[in-house]
């Protein structure tokens, strides 16, 4: 933490906002909790241009769940303002969030989260359904790109982790969104899992898709182009390579 | 895909399915049962009441007011006083004459004699039919009299038979007071003071002033009487149409076509005024008291269904609630995912109420059926197996829909706090990861 710097205003300017896909700007969220206000988030302001892969990293509660909940529309802020894809969340509607959700993003759990009476390939579909319309080729080629072609009509129990966040990973993608939110996508799962979700999410940020990855793992956070620190609600940055944490050396 | 979501759901999570519908099931059953014995009742005493209740009494047109000294009919027998017996005849040519399901006439007659004991007899007799055969010529008959008029007449013995009745020996009823006050029992004889043999074959206890007379074949009291023909008042039974603003119209004042609408329109009135059409010298009116107890009786009948048929749907209600709440709260985690691919409340929210929707049909059809059969074998026991509660009336079929709209309504109020409060729920918290 002594070494870190708070680069809240700096690093607005860093970034070209003109291609920020996601921008936050002070943006605070604050829990009612029952010993009075919690600060889960703590004026956060920074932007993640598009096709960033962005790993989120700090220890347990300092706010990397909160934030990205926040940047899912999942969740509003307390205060501060947050762009996504140009648009202020505050101004839409319940509706539009909901809509916005389903065209905008992907989101892949620790925990898979997936219907455990639904199929995976049902599970992909249920995305679909939710989006647009189901199609069943469509959801069975997503499977297939996460390598769970043959695996697309079993239950998640019989599935293994890496499996279930496989098929995880294909629902978040079913609708192309153009951002993913992984929460410890790797969290669960063992190292040779691990790795074939990696490389998952690397070929799917070569593709074009905007990544926030919060994770424990400093070979996780590695393949991120940047990182973002988080304690105790505010936001500290490191550099891990990317062109713009280089701009700012 | 919904329809998936929707077959799932009610695969997983059964108990919790089979103790809402469950308590759906025996709300609608109660329901369906105590409406379908509600309909059955109302018809069921209309008709008792109907047949056997006298909705009509007619007169002499010139006996305006009963003329009474302490229950004797003191006024001078003379012609103008009396309608004719024969004349009641008539009454099967009358319009609605297949309406009319009892006839009683009655003539009072004084009795004066002694009992085998020795006791004087002093009592007011009343000439009546018990089981005449009334014809004027055309059909079958219609077999009636005092008893089917009055059902809760109760006899001991028999009734007296109007074909023994002769010059010098006559059967007769005692009403229960007078035959305990001079210590009659069926068999024996009163000698009357016109050298007639009254013998005692039946003794009847009724609850009013009968109990204190003499009950005797209306040809016996009209020969005691020396009045041959003559009937004092006839109460007649009618199946009516319940009265209504038009039936209280004066038909005289009418135009000859409303004239004729009214006048074939079985009101009390219409069949009252085709009576006296019918039978020259005759003043009929229709008595109110039938129709009246009728409705008193359906309507704490009918409130007292309702209060219970509330009681079940409310606690129907709040099963489902209970069972609700917690088969929501068990789905938490998949709101909150659907939340995060973009599911609106609304679209949950629909899912759900469909979902307890198709539970509710389901238990809401069943209970109907079974609370139809119930209902069949409630009303055996209330009405005695006889014929006339017959499946067909028990499966009403008006009634489903109702039942159906009826567990809609609670299984959608019932879980409506459940899916509200589920909705309310931040889905991230939901899925918040590491906790
Ligand atoms: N719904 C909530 N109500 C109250 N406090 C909350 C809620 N969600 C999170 N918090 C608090 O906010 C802080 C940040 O939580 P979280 O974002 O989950 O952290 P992380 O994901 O980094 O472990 C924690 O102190 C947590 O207790
Ligand atoms: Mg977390």
């Amino acid at each position: 933490m002594t070494k870190d710097t708070p680069l809240v205003e700096n690093l607005i300017e860093q970034t070209r906002p003109d291609c920020a896909v996601i921008s936050l700007n002070g943006v605070t969220r604050e829990y009612e909790g029952h010993a009075g206000k919690v600060c889960a988030l703590d004026h956060a302001s920074f932007s993640i241009v598009a096709g960033e892969w962005v790993a989120i990293t700090g220890p347990s509660g300092s706010g990397k769940s909160t934030l990205v909940n926040l940047i899912g529309c999942l969740d509003r802020p307390t205060h501060g303002q947050l762009h996504i894809d140009g648009i202020d969340v505050a101004t839409m509607s319940a509706t539009e969030l909901d809509r916005f959700r389903a065209d905008k993003i992907g989101f892949i759990f620790q925990q898979f989260h997936l219907i455990p009476y639904l199929s995976a390939i049902e599970n992909v579909m249920l995305a679909q359904y939710f989006h647009s319309m189901t199609d069943e080729k469509e959801a069975r080629a997503s499977l297939e790109r996460v390598g769970l072609g043959q695996r697309a009509d079993h239950l998640p129990s019989e599935l293994s982790g890496g499996e279930q966040q496989r098929v995880c990973v294909a629902r978040a993608l079913i609708n192309n969104p153009p951002i993913l939110l992984a929460d410890e996508p790797t969290g669960n799962l063992d190292a040779t899992n691990q790795k074939i979700v990696a490389g998952l999410l690397q070929d799917l940020n070569r593709q074009g898709h905007t990544i926030v990855m919060v994770t424990h793992d400093p070979e996780m956070a590695s393949l991120a182009q940047r990182r973002i620190a988080l304690s105790h609600g505010k936001v500290f940055c490191h550099p891990v390579g990317s062109p713009v944490v280089t701009l700012r050396r | 895909m919904f329809f998936r979501l929707l077959m799932e759901s009610f695969r997983r999570q059964r108990r919790r399915k089979t103790l809402a519908g469950l308590a759906i099931l025996l709300g609608t059953t109660a329901v369906t049962a105590m409406l379908a014995l509600a309909t059955t009742i109302g018809d069921r005493i209309h008709s008792e009441l109907a047949v056997y209740g006298a909705n009509i009494v007619v007169y002499p047109a010139a006996d305006q007011l009963d003329v009474k000294v302490g229950g004797v009919d003191v006024k001078p027998v003379t012609g103008a006083a009396y309608l004719k017996e024969s004349g009641l005849k008539k009454l099967r040519g009358i319009f609605w004459a297949n309406n009319i399901t009892g006839v009683s006439p009655e003539l009072p007659v004084h009795i004066a004699g002694t009992t085998p004991s020795g006791k004087a007899v002093d009592a007011t007799g009343t000439g009546m039919w018990f089981k005449h055969s009334l014809s004027d010529g055309g059909g079958s008959p219609l077999v009636t009299g005092a008893p089917t008029l009055h059902p809760l007449w109760k006899l001991n013995g028999a009734w007296p038979d109007e074909a023994l009745s002769g010059p010098a020996s006559t059967e007769i009823a005692v009403g229960n007071a007078l035959a305990s006050q001079l210590g009659l029992r069926l068999g024996d004889t009163i000698s009357s003071s016109g050298k007639v043999a009254l013998r005692v074959v039946g003794i009847v206890t009724t609850g009013d002033a009968i109990d204190e007379q003499i009950l005797l074949p209306l040809n016996a009291a009209q020969m005691l009487a020396g009045a041959p023909d003559a009937v004092r008042r006839v109460e007649i039974s009618a199946r009516t149409k319940p009265e209504d603003a038009f039936a209280r119209k004066d038909p005289d004042s009418l135009s000859p076509k409303l004239r004729e609408v009214w006048y074939c329109r079985p009101y009390a009135n219409s069949i009252a005024y085709q009576i006296r059409e019918a039978i020259p010298g005759a003043r009929a009116e229709q008595i109110r008291r039938v129709e009246q107890s009728e409705g008193n009786v359906l309507k704490r009948i009918s409130g007292l269904m309702w209060l219970i048929s509330a009681a079940a749907m409310l606690a129907a209600g709040f099963a489902v609630s209970a069972a609700m709440a917690t088969a929501i709260l068990e789905r938490q985690a998949e709101i909150g995912l659907m939340r995060s691919l973009g599911a609106s409340k609304g679209t949950i929210a629909f899912l759900f109420y469909v979902e307890t929707g198709l539970l509710a049909l389901f238990a809401g059809g069943f209970g109907y059926l079974i609370g139809s059969g119930l209902a069949g074998w409630l009303g055996a026991r209330i009405f005695g197996s006889d014929a006339s509660v017959s499946s067909g009336t028990i499966f009403n079929p008006v009634l489903l829909p109702v039942i159906i709209a009826l567990a809609l309504v609670v299984a959608i109020a019932g879980s409506t706090p459940a899916i509200r409060r589920a909705l309310t729920m931040e889905p991230s918290a939901i899925l918040r990861a590491d906790v």
